[in-house]
């Protein structure tokens, strides 16, 4: 009976493949219209960097180069950098490259130009030493990638939080009434009495910050786990608040994390970057004007940003190395943040009269480029190393059991150190 | 059909199970909805949003104004359709001869088809990424069809079917009669598993549809994007919007139920057609 | 099944040996578009793996032969026995009651006095068509840890305590279980469903009239006439439980906790987050050997339904 429907179907499959190897040849030779003088550069990006319209200028002023800009969710672009290189081939000529993974590709030298080469010497000066540093090998000798923009770190608060629980809500005065760890405990301690609220829902964010401001975290420069050394302590504190019932029990990114911003259950966000403005924003829009931004106490640390590199398979690495020390110039960063955000890691910006004029009605018209430029010149350089992830995802898995589960500390703290030599030894 | 009307504690009973897993199932899609029509705080805010909210154009303008819905709908019609399509030949004819020929080495052959589906494939991604590079396929879409034809389930479970549901009889008579091998494919089996077709057509198309893993790997180009890739390129690392995520996928979902009351209404027919015909 | 031996007796005998040649022909031809394309596309990630499973490698650098030494790894992890476990468990809460209520919800759809079958039809296969960025988060709203969780409200009706279902040993697995329930529950229902319309109404109309019972007839004639299918939804199912990978990856996200993670979850972490390719593939090649000895006993089992 439906014997011709079977027909026109099956005759489908064989018109639908050649018709698909049609469009595949006219692909094709898009992508090798490289023949003549102009250079093709594939460039990988991922978030919001507002580089599409500075490619658009560069073009502009350089009619030889077209670069074909390909942006996805940061993971995605990661995991297929990571497959083209382990393949030998699909790479793009620019890749972005996050501050976690920089140390894993770091591994695969061989795999990318070392810009060195190329006259990074000359361009490194424009950039903050520690990001400099994040994108070099040990001895210095190899540079990957490229800075762009850095997550300095401050801390938020809810004015209206702090008024109830009587604190002073200026950011001056709270930057100075929190100007140690031992102070911020305090602190959580009249906050706790007078409202009932924890100082903050997030026990990473709190160990981060403290973390973040050791100059050694997880590994030394031979790669040895000397956690015992160094963020135990940020541990011990943290736990120690969370125990009594200072500190809350959300998941970062989770949506109780998302809807805690809005409701301003907790008084203060520690180590938040700025790139963590929008994400306040998009969560909360209807608290503008309850949040502020000051110092966070004993120094600031760094949280995201990303570097610009160019792997091996690249055909023109000259051509992309001057695209890129173009597009992380002082002045383009500068845009890149007036459009996108992206904290600038080049601290000639941070003297722009304009920039530092940036203030945010949302944050109660806080000087928000001044705050985080302050606070880029007192991060440390540190060295992660490339197991770093194993390492932080453990220790988050313990912290979040002493906060949900109401698991001991040092029961957690043990098993976190187990589950990590355990997967260190198959490095 | 008799007594049809008579009322029954089994026919309840029947009704209640049917009435449960219908609202269980149709439950998340409504969420999937509510989230498309809200904005983020509403999503985010505890307790969550219940009802449908004002921002349907709003969200669904963002999606469009992000990525190349359409072109990407598009190359997902057309993998899913040439994949699907091809599945359903060659799973059928591999099912028709596993099922009703005789030849040395049937069973082995069976057995190691069977045994492909056993290997956890997450590990092969990187030597099945050489091979797409080497056959040039990066950014095409025949880097998803063909891969996408190799299907051991579709086979065993036409071989199944037709086993149990294309007479022996037929068949023998059919070869009495002179018939080739491919005309009682196609005169005699074929008329008989269109219900087995339409079931493999509806998991198959879906399964490519929503599948992503894959595809993230080897489709880097936003012209070459099916809408699952195309979809992910709303997640920003730093904010998410879910409200616009949502109605990505929500509004990417709805094809997926015309085709399935298509194919279901092609299953209905060839059933009574069936029925008619015992 | 019985007609099998008889075949050969009714072919003529003249053309015997020809037309056996003909139909082993056929035969490989039929069957060979799936091992030319498998040879092209699936045989060498395998062997790969295989080989990899032998090599201390992290997908960047050289390769270096270390023996048995990622078996030796893998086996002597407690994680690993988590994952194995869990993974049994999860099977266990997710695919059996998925089998039962699928041929339970087939019978019900498939029954001829329902009415507006299509709508039923439709919204019990909604979940699979569902998008896994959905499921993840339709899934994390329902059960979420806080007191006002969908999940913890409907306990807190029957005086229970709220559960972490992100963190707690059981809350985890049922919550993961659940997923894979929901999800697969509507596949199996319409695999099952093209399976009863190959059996004949007057068997049902036969048993009727001999007063059956709706259990009876389900006892006796469809499970039965559906074996079959049965055998084939077992045998996928549990490699596809075995194989348990995107629902726990979108439920714990990238925490891997023990309490949900599963064996394909395990390698995916050593492969892809800590770059252990040598340990991932020597995982994969255990959860093989499980896998072939597991379906083997199922099918067995599952032969001998109604029999």
């Amino acid at each position: 009976m439906k014997k011709w429907l079977m027909l026109v179907v099956f005759s489908l499959i064989f018109v639908g493949l050649v018709a698909c190897s049609n469009n595949d040849e006219s692909a094709g030779s898009d992508s090798d219209g490289g023949s003549d003088d102009t250079v093709e550069l594939d460039f990988w990006i991922f978030g919001s960097t507002g580089y599409d319209q500075l490619v658009e200028e560069y073009m502009k002023d350089n009619p030889n180069v077209k670069i074909n800009i390909n942006e996805g969710e940061m993971n995605d672009m990661h995991n297929n950098l990571f497959t083209s290189i382990s393949a030998g081939s699909g790479a793009p000529d620019i890749a972005q490259i996050e501050i976690s993974q920089v140390e894993k590709f770091l591994e695969a030298q061989d795999q990318f130009y070392n810009l060195v080469d190329y006259g990074a010497e000359d361009v490194s000066s424009n950039f903050l030493d520690w990001k400099w540093a994040q994108a070099q090998s040990a001895d210095g000798s190899f540079q990957i990638g490229l800075p762009t923009d850095i997550g300095p770190t401050t801390m938020f608060y809810r004015t209206d939080v702090m008024e109830e629980a009587g604190l002073s809500t200026d950011r001056e005065e709270v930057a100075a009434q929190i100007d140690s760890w031992e102070a911020y405990y305090e602190t959580a301690k009249t906050i706790k009495d007078k409202t009932g609220k924890p100082i903050s829902d997030s026990p990473q964010l709190v160990f981060n910050s403290l973390r973040d401001q050791l100059e050694q975290q997880y590994f030394n420069e031979e790669d040895e786990l000397i956690i015992e050394d160094t963020v135990k302590e940020a541990y011990d504190y943290t736990t120690k608040m969370i125990e009594e019932g200072l500190v809350g029990k959300n998941e970062l990114w989770e949506p109780e994390w998302g809807s805690a911003m809005a409701e301003g259950s907790y008084a203060t966000m520690p180590g938040a970057p700025g790139w963590m403005v929008a994400n306040v924003k998009a969560n909360a829009p209807d608290t503008s004007g309850k949040w502020d931004i000051a110092k966070i106490p004993e120094g600031a640390g760094n949280w995201g940003g990303s570097f610009l590199t160019i792997p091996k398979q690249s055909e023109y690495p000259e051509e992309a190395f001057e695209f890129i020390s173009w597009l992380t110039a002082p002045e383009q960063q500068l845009k890149s943040f007036e459009i996108a955000g992206l904290f600038p890691s080049t601290p000639d910006v941070y003297e722009n009269e304009d920039f530092l004029a940036t203030t945010d009605e949302f944050f109660n018209n806080a000087p928000t480029a001044k705050i985080f430029a302050e606070a880029a010149q007192s991060v440390k350089t540190v060295y992660m190393g490339v197991n770093y992830s194993i390492v932080d995802t453990e220790l988050g898995t313990a912290l979040l059991n002493v906060a949900i589960e109401g698991a001991d500390p040092e029961k957690e703290w043990d098993a976190a150190v187990e589950r990590i030599n355990s997967q260190l030894e198959r490095q | 059909m008799k007594g049809s009307h008579k009322f029954s504690f089994s026919k309840l009973f029947v009704y209640l199970i049917l009435i449960l897993a219908a609202f269980f199932s149709i439950f998340p899609f409504y969420w999937m909805f509510v989230m498309a029509t809200n904005n983020n705080s509403a999503i985010n805010s505890l307790p969550p949003a219940y009802i449908p909210g004002k921002e349907l154009v709003t969200n669904f303008t963002n999606v469009i104004n992000t990525i190349d819905f359409f072109g990407a709908m598009w190359n997902s019609v057309i993998v899913s359709t040439i994949t699907t399509i091809g599945v359903l030949f060659l799973c059928s004819l591999a099912g028709f001869a596993f099922a009703k020929f005789h030849f040395k080495g049937k069973n082995i052959l069976f057995i190691a088809i069977l045994v492909t589906m056993m290997i956890p494939p997450q590990l092969g991604l990187i030597p099945q990424y050489y091979i797409i590079t080497q056959l040039d396929w990066l950014n095409d879409l025949k880097a998803i069809i063909v891969p996408g034809l190799i299907d051991a389930f579709g086979i065993f479970w036409m071989r199944q079917y037709i086993s149990s549901n294309v007479p022996d009889e037929l068949v023998d008579a059919a070869k009495i009669d002179g018939c080739s091998n491919i005309r009682i494919y196609w005169n005699i089996a074929v008329p008989v598993i269109i219900p087995a077709f339409a079931t493999l057509a509806i998991i198959k198309f879906m399964y490519i549809w929503n599948d992503f893993l894959w595809p993230l790997v080897v489709l880097r180009e936003e012209s070459s994007f099916t809408i699952q890739v195309a979809l992910r390129g709303l997640i920003d690392n730093y904010v998410r919007d879910n409200g616009m995520i949502l109605s990505g996928t929500f509004w990417a979902t709805v094809p997926l139920i015309i085709v399935f009351l298509l194919l279901n209404r092609l299953f209905i027919q060839s059933l009574t057609e069936g029925a008619v015909k015992s | 099944m019985g007609q099998t031996n008889a075949k050969t007796d009714i072919i003529p005998k003249k053309s015997f040996f020809t037309e056996k040649k003909k139909e082993a022909i056929s035969g490989y031809l039929y069957i060979s578009p799936f091992f030319i394309l498998f040879a092209i596309f699936g045989l060498f990630p395998i062997l790969f793996s295989f080989y990899l499973g032998f090599q201390k490698w992290n997908g960047l650098g050289e390769m270096e032969f270390v023996g048995l030494q990622n078996f030796q790894w893998i086996l002597t992890d407690k994680v690993f026995w988590v994952s194995l476990s869990n993974t049994l468990i999860m099977w266990i809460l997710g695919t059996i009651p998925q089998l039962i209520i699928g041929i339970i919800l087939a019978y019900a759809l498939n029954s001829a006095l329902i009415k507006m079958q299509g709508f039923f039809r439709v919204s019990v296969f909604m979940p699979y068509v569902t998008s896994t960025v959905a499921v993840a988060i339709v899934f994390g709203v329902m059960f979420n840890s806080q007191e006002f969780g969908l999940m913890n409200v409907i306990l807190s009706w029957f005086g229970q305590d709220p559960v972490s279902w992100s963190t707690s040993w059981w809350g985890v697995k049922i919550a993961i279980s659940s997923m894979v329930f929901w999800r697969w529950v509507g596949y199996n229902t319409i695999i099952y469903l093209a399976g009863l319309q190959a059996i004949p109404h007057e068997l049902y109309e036969a048993a009727q009239i001999d007063g059956a019972t709706v259990r009876q007839k389900i006892q006796y004639i469809t499970i039965p006439m559906l074996r079959p299918i049965i055998i084939l939804t077992v045998f996928t199912s549990t490699i596809g439980a075995l194989q348990l990978f995107t629902e726990p990856l979108i439920f714990l996200g990238r925490t891997y906790r023990e309490e949900g993670i599963s064996v394909v979850l395990y390698l995916y972490r050593e492969a892809f987050a800590n770059l252990s390719f040598g340990p991932a593939s020597a995982a994969a090649i255990i959860l093989f050997i499980i896998i072939i000895l597991l379906s083997s006993v199922n099918v067995w089992i599952a032969n001998r339904l109604g029999r």
